[in-house]
């Protein structure tokens, strides 16, 4: 199997609007932040994997507009998975050099939620609309139902979750590109207005406009690019059944325990506690966090409520999670799977705005659906564990 | 290492009834039959076709992963028509990522107008509020074609006629009525220079591959049909800066394709291509090399080896028409009436296109 | 300043509800609740579906669940969003008797602007009871929410 590493990364500011832009001039803006990262031209660029979740920037197919910003005459793919397609085009960008066939390849993802007056409608066409799309749901209450059984089943209190998001909104300060920058305390996140009980508005994501670009680039041609590039030692993806009342136990996100076993399997990862020195996780509702803590094994069950509270996830606790501040603080949809593989990719080269002491392994996930999918990628300065 | 095709499913080509998942659920059983394999014998699960609009669901893959038999495995999709979802999944068996992967294609268009889901692919700026239908930017192509090499209309009338012959013969395509010139030169005129039956129609259906690594393969059916080359490029999004008689994606896609296999235009026995307007069709052949710019009738009357499925023209699902043309040429390699074969699609205005060589 | 273009994506849908979902539907009406049994793992699926996804089997074996069951999680939303429910309303899983499988639906038949209360009215576990439309029409809002069985 060939060896594939991140070369480059490029993202944008994130805001509510980008407003100085149309949609092709922000995805113009990440590719040249990538090409300027990595050193290189467009013109060094094979192939590119777009990926984007089309109806929030109110555009079907918003690659074909795209296409402008660099990609004509490229081997030119579109991905789209629900939330997880940032890290899923960055698997296809990966599998591109991993096949042999292209030796330097670029994922690219755009999102401008901030185009579509309200997301929620657009998340609850996700929902069956024969069966499920009466109830209501969508991402928030989704999260806030999984928040419910925790709570019940482990006592976690309405302060646990709160500090995932003073932890998240702390590291956001740190960064130049997060969207949502608030230096707030556990009174304030407390205090703001119930969305989705128990989920309130500060412990929920923003809508972002935004793009984030990766650069790929085979054994050879990645040593020639930088000194430190991002190895990338492992991927998984995994798909439960569609109905959101299938998941057999929502204090447990059992799939997303399945998928770390295949991605630490691969990655020959023993201990992700020890052997991953940083996390950047899909988390746009602290609840998440907790549960991704404990579904990946950094956490026992019932435990990843202690985490943010007594430090552990905080840039300089045991385990840091989203130092970036995280999809609580940026949450350009379909890019976000990206921008946490960017991340995590900068930790590894040791270039992070927030950057995380002796980092050597880094984790990037994405969820999407109705809590139905996974995508996990482990990047690293190591090329073997 | 060569990945081979070793199990085809399809379901027929119609206005379906049932929902798309459920079609899509046929198509992979089907595969998995032809393979004489079970699903967990699947490593990898790659969907092709387009997202949410089409079926009205945001994230359509929720409902094909499971029906494709994805059930708590390994999942993505290429949101495009599906012929680009087997490079994909070639790369991904090529990469030792996986050992055996499931291809599945679906398309579906009866339940909505196709047409007002396409629409929204205009930015917000410049076109669409020209609600420019696909079927007007095919027609913008026709016409700049026939302008340019002087092409007459019962030229194009021809392939209509061609392809509604080999589609009579063909249980698996959708429009098999025949037609003769005078029928199509007497319809009514749908979008100038197109009259209604050089358009093809919009239906439903399904195709799944069980692809492999050659090892592996090779046990599960001794003949595996070799994905020896894919090649894959596009144009621009604007029909402004384009040379609108020529499908320049199609022309580079199929030259990294040749190169791929290593092999040249003359090499290829039939083709199987999306010719979703009478004058795709030749626009098509002569991006793949078959003719010189304006030529391609000459291959109509030289009796060229071309959709021998009846084409995009007779079946077109949308999402799953350039599966449905590949699946025929397996088809026609599995029974040894070829050894090597061309399969061509295109999405947007013939904007982004892909070519897969398939063979013994 | 720059320029800004209002759009508005109105695209009708005719969505099929398969021959499996049609059963269901038709049951409805008679405020019966319908699930599939798969003949291979024996779960009993609701809202039924046209093959087991785990078993990779068509499910033809109809078998009726009860329609009250017990809530495995409830949420209540506070804020409008475009197109959805004006709040306050719940959302929340319930899982029928006779069912291995949980159905997203609405919780009501009591005050909701406490989430407290609600959250300990509709504990997981609690009992319910569905609320049926007096005329159904075959549509999952038949269905118009579940209750508490015990007031």
């Amino acid at each position: 199997m060939k060896k594939v590493a991140v070369v480059g990364v490029g993202q944008t500011k994130f805001r509510t609007r980008r407003n100085d832009k149309t949609h092709p001039e922000l995805t113009f803006e990440a590719i040249n932040k990538a090409l300027e990262h990595a050193d290189i031209e467009m013109k060094d660029i094979e192939a590119i994997a777009y990926g984007t979740m089309d109806p929030f920037d109110g555009i079907y197919c918003p690659e074909r507009w795209d296409v402008i910003a660099g990609g004509i005459g490229k081997s030119y793919m579109k991905i789209s998975t629900g939330g997880t397609t940032g890290l899923t085009t960055a698997l296809a960008a990966y599998e591109h050099v991993a096949s042999g066939l292209f030796d330097i390849a670029m994922a690219v993802c755009t999102q401008r939620v901030g185009e579509c007056v309200d997301a929620q409608p657009v998340l609850n066409t996700a929902v069956c609309p024969i069966y499920e799309r009466h109830s209501g749901a969508g991402a928030i209450s989704v999260a806030a139902i999984q928040a419910t059984v925790h709570m019940h089943k482990y006592g976690t209190t309405e302060e646990d979750m709160a500090w995932v998001s003073v932890k998240d909104h702390k590291n956001a300060l740190k960064n130049p590109n997060a969207h949502i920058k608030l230096d707030i305390g556990i009174e304030e996140v407390l205090n703001s207005p119930m969305i989705c009980s128990p989920l309130k508005l500060l412990e929920c994501c923003p809508r972002s406009d935004g793009a984030c670009a990766v650069i790929f680039a085979s054994e050879d041609v990645a040593r020639k690019i930088r000194d430190n590039p991002a190895w990338v030692l492992g991927e998984a993806t995994i798909s439960d059944n569609y109905f959101a009342g299938d998941r057999p136990d929502l204090s447990h996100w059992d799939t997303l325990s399945i998928a770390g076993r295949r991605l630490f399997r691969a990655a020959g990862i023993d201990d992700p506690m020890k052997d991953i020195d940083v996390a950047e996780l899909y988390s746009p509702f602290t609840i998440q966090e907790i549960l991704d803590l404990e579904a990946l094994g950094f956490a026992k069950k019932g435990e990843g409520k202690d985490y943010a509270r007594e430090g552990i996830t905080y840039p300089d606790g045991k385990m840091p999670t989203n130092p970036s501040g995280g999809v609580l603080c940026t949450n350009p949809i379909g890019a976000t799977g990206l921008v946490r593989l960017a991340e995590a990719s900068l930790q590894v080269m040791g270039e992070a705005s927030n950057q995380i002491d002796d980092v050597e392994t880094a984790l990037a996930h994405a969820w999407g659906g109705t809590l139905q999918f996974h995508t996990l990628m482990i990047v690293s300065s190591k090329k073997r564990i | 290492m060569r990945v081979g095709i070793v199990g085809i499913g399809m379901t027929e080509f119609r206005i379906h009834e049932e929902p798309f998942f459920n079609v899509a659920y046929r198509a992979a059983k089907m595969a998995m039959e032809d393979a004489a394999i079970e699903r967990r014998e699947i490593d990898s699960f790659i969907l092709g076709g387009y997202d949410n609009l089409g079926v009205g669901r945001t994230i359509s893959n929720m409902y094909v992963a499971p029906a494709a038999g994805g059930y708590l495995r390994h999942e993505i999709r290429v949101s495009d028509d599906a012929a680009f979802s087997l490079p994909l999944a070639y790369m991904r068996v090529k990469g030792g990522l996986s050992d055996v992967a499931i291809v599945l294609g679906f398309g579906h268009s009866s339940e909505t107008p196709v047409e007002l889901v396409e629409v929204q692919s205009l930015d917000p700026l410049f076109h669409r509020d020209f609600k420019l239908a696909p079927q007007m930017g095919y027609a913008l192509q026709s016409y700049a074609y026939r302008n340019t090499f002087n092409i007459k209309d019962e030229d194009a009338a021809e392939v209509v006629v061609k392809d509604r012959e080999m589609a009579r013969k063909n249980d698996y395509a959708f429009l098999q009525e025949r037609i003769n010139v005078d029928d199509v030169l007497n319809s009514e005129m749908a979008v100038y220079p197109l009259r209604k039956p050089e358009i093809a129609e919009w239906c439903d259906g399904c195709v799944a591959f069980i692809i492999a690594e050659e090892t592996t393969a090779k046990r599960i059916n001794p003949d595996p049909i070799w994905i020896e080359g894919c090649g894959w490029s596009v144009d621009n999004y604007f029909l402004g800066d384009r040379e609108l008689e020529k499908l320049n994606s199609t022309k580079q896609a199929a030259e990294r394709a040749y190169k791929m296999v290593g092999c040249k235009p003359a090499d290829i026995q039939a083709v199987e291509i999306m010719d979703l307007t009478s004058d795709y069709h030749f626009m098509i052949l002569e991006a793949l090399g078959f003719a010189e710019s304006g030529k391609g009738r000459e291959l109509l009357k030289s009796d060229f080896p071309a959709n021998k499925s009846g084409g995009g023209l007779c079946t077109n699902a949308y999402g799953s028409t350039g599966m449905f043309l590949l699946a025929n040429l397996a088809l026609q390699i599995r029974n040894g009436e070829i050894d090597r074969g061309l399969a061509q699609a295109m999405s947007g205005y013939g904007q982004n296109a892909v070519v897969n060589i398939l063979g013994v | 300043m720059v320029l800004k273009f209002e759009a508005k994506w109105e695209i009708p849908f005719v969505h099929s509800a398969g021959e499996h979902g049609t059963k269901f539907f038709e049951a409805l009406k008679e405020k019966r609740i319908m699930g599939v049994k798969c003949p291979k793992c024996g779960r009993v699926l609701v809202p039924p579906r046209a093959f087991c996804e785990r078993c990779f089997v068509d499910t033809a074996d109809w078998v009726e669940v009860k329609d009250e069951g017990i809530v495995t999680t409830v949420t209540v939303t506070y804020i409008k969003f475009t197109g959805l429910p004006d709040p306050p309303y719940a959302t929340g899983i319930v899982r029928l008797d006779g069912a291995d499988t949980g159905m997203l639906c609405l919780l009501g038949g009591i005050d909701l602007t406490d989430w407290k209360k609600v959250h300990e009215t509709f504990k997981p576990g609690t009992k319910v009871k569905a609320v049926w439309k007096d005329e159904p029409e075959g549509k999952i809002t038949d269905i118009l929410y579940f209750e508490p069985l015990e007031k």
